[in-house]
């Protein structure tokens, strides 16, 4: 069947046949829905693992003296609980997952532009992934996920580990956004014009640049970082001539545009999510997918604002606060227009509407924290403290991973050809959503009292809210538990889903659940944006995707 | 074929009376924002504190009622605009695309609020910045894991409390020993982080009498959660001076220079003063120029450092003589002007440093 053609978009086509082997159908895939899923599969073990090191974490602030860890251990759990989560779970889940399994899917490609490149983008992730957990056999990092230097310095052989474990992930992302990037740009179905494009692959376009650029400067400081340790090179000890501040504006070079790629592709799902279940278009699409792109562009320009208490002179701090107050704008922009698409709707509650309603108002809460700690003269207060860890986890599992959750309901059926247990997913999302404002909430008001970060004892007067917190973080726990036995459940014994369950209009949908190897019979034609429910589909030469015919290789009609 | 498209949404009596709710619910979170200011529950212990509580008030009202109307249309829509058991299975909702004046307003209210926000908020650090330059000034050096204090007249470190007076403006001077620590108040409602090499200031006045812990904010090493021991005391000038003199009386004896490796004098005989030069612009010209003092590159010019009338002292406070110059190449200094590193990191030789004082000894 290796037809060759040229494709519209200028590339010659084959459409190989489809592996038969075991290995080459699930281990070493070229397919990017299984890579997909190897992703999402691999993110979500890592996940377990570094939601008990969070249990260890709360379980030690039980009481103000700690005594569940040794501190030294303490500093191990939390530096590698922050790092595991952001590296090997949200990055991961979010472009190597939910991307490679939907984005193709969405613009009528058969797959990603480097099959090749994106099975070892893959292949390095659960590498570094272990090497990252087995930093605890020779003494883990300890200096949080943010590994300052000079501290850094004197951390245990593990924190080397950590430098090389956290480069391969880099690499691994950065393969990753090119990938996506020349998908994007190369290999759109024909009549698929950016503005015909659905907001997920409008939330991937704009990640996965960032993903590229960013992601050069950590390996840049890893690098240096790695070998400051093991050969002495002084890029940041000061009493050898080198800067500590500078590992902070490298790190924070790519950190910050970080929380964008944590945080573009779950608006992509949102936007996805909302109109299917509101069955109605997405409000503002251009505003949606514009914002995103400014949103990345902004991005580049405010590290610093992480940097306030650091010693930078005045006047450079300035611009970096008024840029960060900037973001808010094109951020508010897209939860207003989310908020707007609900009205008039006929809104389905689904547990992914359920999660994306969710997503909508607890990352509120993250946006709005996050303007307050671009202020000076507030971070100056809050910085380091409690208020920023409840920050950050309003805008990383309110946002990021509620939208994880919604996908995750959402795409179950593509990926597998069953539905997730509705009911389940109903209990998993209430638990979830007190769990984790009974847990993150309080943590504001701790830190602006007085209770700094990254401790493993603390101030008795905190006692109260601390166990408070604890108590409810197990509620979470076992909320993700029931999602858990969900997935195992419903993968053998879910409802069949059929190829559209949710009634959606995306191209992913008007093909089987699970797609055939090749993705599309014929590749379609795309005439208009697929979010009006009252016209006809606006797709051609999608007629036999649901018959036994063979694949036709594109331009071979 | 069944009707599939919903009456075109108006805005009704419901969404009116659930935005007069909004509203009275916005009015009482700003209304508890002011009555539950932060002063209520962390004194505010210094002059700038107040202004930071005010602007903390500004942001969370602002925010809070920004928040209530989000949410509370989120709700009132995700109640209101549900599928009911009476609509056909295949209803659909209303297919409004965008409204692009709905759209512009809600991108320029949020810029007019931005530029709200950038004018108070840099009004309230220009604040901080401004406070008065000539007060007391004191140093403050972190260590794992502790801090140490420096002032003017007294010899040596106080390692336990942090005194200041009342109403007298303050300059603290931070650095650090060996990591960065973050020194913080929160009862000051400011911070800033220690870091080796480098010298950072903020200056304050203190307005409330009391004793405030100073918490350590960035990670330091394995007791850094036990680094929140020590206090700052706001006192009396007449406390103050008491506690002054008592340090002084009892430090009267400690040496201000850092001790030499193992206490004793390093031999500078037999300095030869070419090789000096020669190692001079081969080590030192990185960060000393042979210029004026305050001609600076990392460290001070060193033109004249051993005869300097206007600058007697050394960066360690003890009057500039060869021995002392030793001392500093021998041990290195970590202070107000930065971090010079140690005769061990910077590969020098007993011989060498007697070469390197005997050529700055000629600079006049």
């Amino acid at each position: 069947m290796a037809v060759a053609a040229l494709h519209p978009g200028g590339i010659a086509e084959h459409i190989h046949p489809e592996p038969q082997g075991f290995v080459r159908r699930y281990v070493f895939s070229l397919d990017h829905k299984i890579i997909g899923i190897q992703y999402i599969i691999t993110a979500f073990v890592f996940f377990m693992l570094s939601g008990l090191l969070a249990e260890a974490i709360r379980t030690q602030l039980l009481n103000p003296n700690g005594g569940f860890v040794a501190p030294g251990t303490y500093n191990e759990v939390y530096s590698v609980h922050g790092s595991a989560m952001v590296w090997l779970v949200i990055i991961p889940l979010l472009t190597g997952g939910f991307g490679n399994l939907v984005f193709p899917l969405q613009i009528g490609a058969r797959d990603v532009a480097f099959p090749w490149l994106n099975m070892l983008s893959f292949w390095i992730f659960p590498v570094a992934g272990l090497m990252l957990f087995s930093s605890f056999l020779m003494g883990a990092p300890t200096a949080g996920w943010m590994e300052y230097p000079p501290i850094s310095l004197q951390g245990a052989a593990g924190t080397s580990m950590w430098c090389a474990a956290i480069f391969l992930v880099g690499v691994s992302s950065t393969i990753t956004g090119i990938n996506f990037v020349v998908t994007i740009l190369k290999m759109r179905a024909p009549g698929m014009t950016f503005t015909r494009m659905p907001l997920f692959v409008w939330g991937q376009f704009a990640t996965a640049p960032l993903l590229m650029i960013a992601t050069t400067a950590l390996a840049a400081a890893l690098a240096a970082l790695f070998i400051e340790r093991q050969f002495g090179v002084p890029f940041f000890d000061p009493t050898k001539g080198g800067s500590p501040v500078m590992w902070q504006h490298m790190f924070w070079f790519y950190s910050h545009p970080a929380v964008y790629i944590m945080i573009l592709p779950a608006f992509g799902i949102i936007s996805e999510v909302l109109p299917t279940f509101a069955r109605k278009p997405v409000f503002g699409y251009k505003l949606i997918a514009f914002s995103s792109m400014a949103i990345a562009l902004l991005g580049f320009m405010v590290w610093a604002h992480h940097m306030f208490t650091s010693g930078l002179a005045p006047f450079l701090q300035l611009p970096f606060m008024i840029l960060t107050y900037i973001i808010g704008v094109p951020t508010g922009i897209k939860i207003f227009s989310w908020t707007a698409t609900l009205f008039g709707g006929k809104i389905h509650y689904s547990t992914a509407m359920l999660f994306a309603i969710g997503f909508i108002g607890l990352f509120t809460i993250g946006g709005i924290t996050g303007i307050f700690l671009a202020a000076i003269p507030f971070d100056l207060h809050v910085h380091g403290t409690y208020f920023i860890v409840a920050h950050l986890h309003y805008v990383l599992v309110g946002g990021s991973l509620m939208g994880v959750f919604a996908g995750m309901y959402y795409w179950f059926p593509k990926m597998s050809g069953r539905l997730l247990n509705e009911t389940l997913g109903k209990i998993h999302f209430w638990l979830f959503f007190i769990g984790f404002n009974c847990t993150f909430l309080p943590m504001h008001w701790l830190g602006m009292l007085g209770m700094p970060r990254e401790v493993a004892t603390y101030d008795p007067q905190f006692t109260f809210w601390n166990r408070f917190e604890s108590v409810s973080s197990y509620l979470m726990t076992f909320a993700i538990l029931i999602f858990f036995v969900n997935v195992l459940w419903s993968i053998r014994n879910g409802r069949r889903s059929g190829p559209n369950p949710w009634g959606a209009r995306t191209l992913e949908w008007q093909i089987p659940s699970p797609p055939h190897y090749y993705n599309f019979k014929h590749v379609p034609t795309v005439y208009g944006l697929p979010y009006d429910f009252s016209q006809p589909l606006p797709y051609k030469g999608l007629e036999e995707e649901l018959t036994d015919s063979p694949p036709v290789a594109a331009g071979a009609h | 074929m069944v009707e599939k498209t919903a009456q075109p949404a108006r805005l009704g009596r419901g969404f009116w009376v659930v935005t007069a709710v909004l509203a009275a619910l916005a009015i009482a979170a700003i209304v508890f924002c002011y009555v539950f200011p932060l002063e209520r529950y962390l004194p505010a212990a210094i002059v700038t504190a107040r202004q930071v509580d005010e602007l903390i008030r500004f942001m969370s009202a602002t925010g809070s009622a920004l928040y209530i109307f989000v949410a509370g249309y989120l709700v009132y829509f995700a109640i209101a605009f549900r599928a009911k058991a009476s609509d056909a299975p295949d209803a659909i909702g209303v297919q409004i695309h965008d409204n692009r004046k709905l759209e512009f307003w809600w991108t320029v209210i949020p810029l007019l609020f931005v530029l709200v926000l950038s004018i108070v908020s840099v009004r309230i650090w220009y604040e901080i910045l401004l406070e008065p330059e000539n007060g007391l000034v004191v140093e403050a050096i972190g260590h794992q894991f502790y801090f140490s204090f420096r002032y003017p007249q007294i010899n040596g470190e106080v390692t336990d409390e942090m005194h200041v007076p009342l109403n007298v403006p303050v300059t603290l001077n931070l650095t650090s020993a060996d990591v960065i620590h973050g020194f913080w108040v929160p009862a000051m409602r400011l911070k800033n982080d220690t870091v080796p090499g480098l010298v950072t200031t903020i200056r304050f006045t203190p307005r409330l009498a009391g004793r405030y812990p100073i918490i350590c904010t960035q990670f330091c090493g394995v007791e850094h959660s036990e680094m929140d021991k020590q206090v700052l005391v706001i006192e009396d000038k007449a406390s103050f001076d008491r506690w002054y003199k008592g340090w002084q009386q009892k430090n009267a004896h400690v040496s201000n220079a850092l001790p030499g490796a193992a206490g004793q004098a390093i031999p500078l005989q037999g300095g030869d003063v070419a090789a000096g030069k020669a190692l001079f612009s081969q080590k030192c010209t990185a960060c000393h120029k042979v210029a004026p003092f305050n001609q600076t590159l990392v460290g001070p010019g060193l033109e004249a450092v051993l005869h300097d009338p206007a600058h007697p002292d050394l960066v360690n406070g003890k009057a500039a003589n060869p021995a002392d110059v030793a001392s500093i190449l021998e041990n290195g200094y970590t202070g107000s002007m930065g971090a010079m590193p140690s005769a061990s990191s910077n590969g020098l030789s007993p011989q060498d440093l007697a070469n390197l004082v005997a050529f700055l000894n000629t600079l006049k």
